[in-house]
């Protein structure tokens, strides 16, 4: 599948999403994600810099991870927002919960 | 579809290994060396089906078998005996106890793998058969049977659910001269996502009710329908966009709030115009605040709600059609007189397949000329 996980340091990972995060993969994502909060991750920086689809499914499994970091003070960020992403958040009003950032590198230096 | 999952039980190595390379072409397999390890794999995620040797140290396959039974959501696993005991009383003993193929070794590789695929094809008919109609039948609870009925006003609604659609939900209410409508979609798809739509509507329904008499600000209700799905445990993990509207008919007045769905369209005279002002999707924050806005309809104006099944249809150019591609084909559908059949033409016209691939839900509010 085309996500790929990787540690940033032991608070924070970075996901790269891929072509899509959809019905397809959701389950896939929420599990992988599930495994590094159980390991101590409370941030995450998702990469949305390939990301043509995103559709409901997916946005639900982002959410759920929201909803599991955040009572541990962890964040949920986006970087390198593509276009259909972008619709979206706006179509949901989520840009006030899911800061943005235009690169993996400055979300990571905010969050360090 | 997902891949089907195999659990092989068998004590013998070699055996064991050639099945699990030979099967692990096909399926997810995993394997265990007698019936003891197998029931606890089972018990960690049941697969779909089984195939066990019967003679085994520890717990042999009649044990296994025998334990599986004893258990509602272990029982009706598809089970395959693969033994050499090809003597009469052990194969009847295994067929009574439920057993759904047995297989004497030596064994041809290919016969087993057709036994597999005739009873996992089977147990999958069986599955999809039962997901439609429980399917259906949610879909048409969480759609109402009719429409309100005002003069100078024509309130119709469509809607087509896909067998792996989404949780489209669609409601309305008489409260004095004022109608509540509530429109939206619990995310996910499939069975699970009408599941948690027809428990949503339930809650909506509920807080509505209990909410009346206090308030009539769609933004108040919402904000506690938000805070119920935030809070409440069996709700956990279910988020939904959603539209109250509350509509004065003889006032010619809609006041609603938008929790992230698909904006509606106002269409008059002067093109479609989108309403915009939403705020934030249902069951992420708690203490998210949403407020309501006033329009007025038009003499001869239409007002027009739908779910995402048909923004998020494609146009050949491999995008989606968005919020303004569907808005741009309810231009003039106001003075149409079959405005939803024309709209669904629209979309497909500008979609580079001809039929839908999600739920589809629209409702039009006509006010006559």
């Amino acid at each position: 599948m085309s996500l790929e996980l990787k540690t940033h340091n032991e608070e924070t990972v970075i996901v790269r999403i891929g072509k899509a995060l959809d019905f397809r993969n959701a389950s896939e994502f929420k599990a992988q994600c599930q495994d590094q909060v159980q390991e101590g991750a409370r941030n995450f920086i998702l990469d949305f810099s390939d990301t043509g689809i995103l559709d409901s499914t997916g946005l639900g499994s982002i959410f759920s991870l929201y909803r599991q970091v955040s009572p541990l003070n962890g964040q949920v960020v986006f970087a390198s927002v593509s276009r259909p992403v972008q619709v979206v958040v706006q179509l949901t009003r989520t840009y006030k919960v899911f800061r943005q950032f235009p690169s993996v590198e400055a979300a990571q230096d905010t969050l360090a | 579809m997902a891949e089907n999952s195999i659990l092989i039980v068998e004590d013998e190595r070699t055996l064991r290994r050639l099945l699990e390379y030979r099967l692990g072409k096909t399926y997810r397999v995993r394997t265990a060396a007698n019936g003891e390890e197998a029931l606890a794999y089972v018990h960690e995620e049941a697969p779909d089906l089984i195939v066990s040797d019967i003679m085994m140290p520890k717990m042999d396959g009649f044990a296994l078998q025998d334990a599986l039974s004893e258990e509602k959501s272990t029982r009706a696993i598809p089970f395959i005996f693969l033994t050499a005991k090809a003597d009469e009383t052990s194969k009847q003993r295994g067929m009574r106890t439920g057993v759904d193929d047995y297989i004497t070794k030596p064994f041809d590789i290919d016969q087993l793998l057709s036994r597999i695929d005739r009873l996992l094809e089977r147990a999958n008919v069986y599955q999809s058969q039962l997901d439609a109609k429980l399917g259906q039948d949610f879909s048409e609870r969480l759609m109402p049977k009719r429409m309100p009925e005002e003069p100078g006003y024509d309130a119709t609604f469509y809607n087509k659910p896909r067998e792996y659609g989404g949780g489209d939900i669609f409601d309305w209410k008489k409260a004095g001269d004022d109608y509540f409508f509530t429109l939206g979609d619990v995310m996910g798809k499939g069975l699970q996502a009408k599941f948690y739509a027809f428990s949503f509507l339930g809650y909506v329904r509920s807080s509505l009710k209990a909410m009346m008499d206090s308030t009539r600000s769609p933004a108040k209700l919402m904000q506690k329908i938000n805070q119920v799905l935030v809070e409440d445990e069996v709700m956990e993990n279910t988020f939904a966009s959603l539209l109250l509207i509350r509509w004065n008919p003889k006032r010619h007045e809609l006041t609603y709030a938008n929790a992230g769905h698909c904006r509606p369209v106002l269409v008059t005279d002067n093109g479609p115009e989108l309403i915009t002002y939403s705020d934030m999707i249902l069951g992420l924050k708690g203490d998210t605040e949403y407020q309501d806005s006033t329009l007025t309809i038009p003499p001869g104006a239409a007002f027009m709600a739908y779910t995402d099944g048909l923004m998020e249809q494609q146009p050949p150019d491999g995008t989606m059609l968005g919020e303004e591609g569907v808005m741009r084909c309810t231009e003039n559908l106001h003075t149409d007189d079959a405005p939803i059949d024309r709209l669904l033409e629209q979309v497909l016209d500008a979609s580079h397949n001809d039929q839908f691939d999600d739920d589809i839900l629209v409702f039009w509010l006509q006010r006559h000329a």
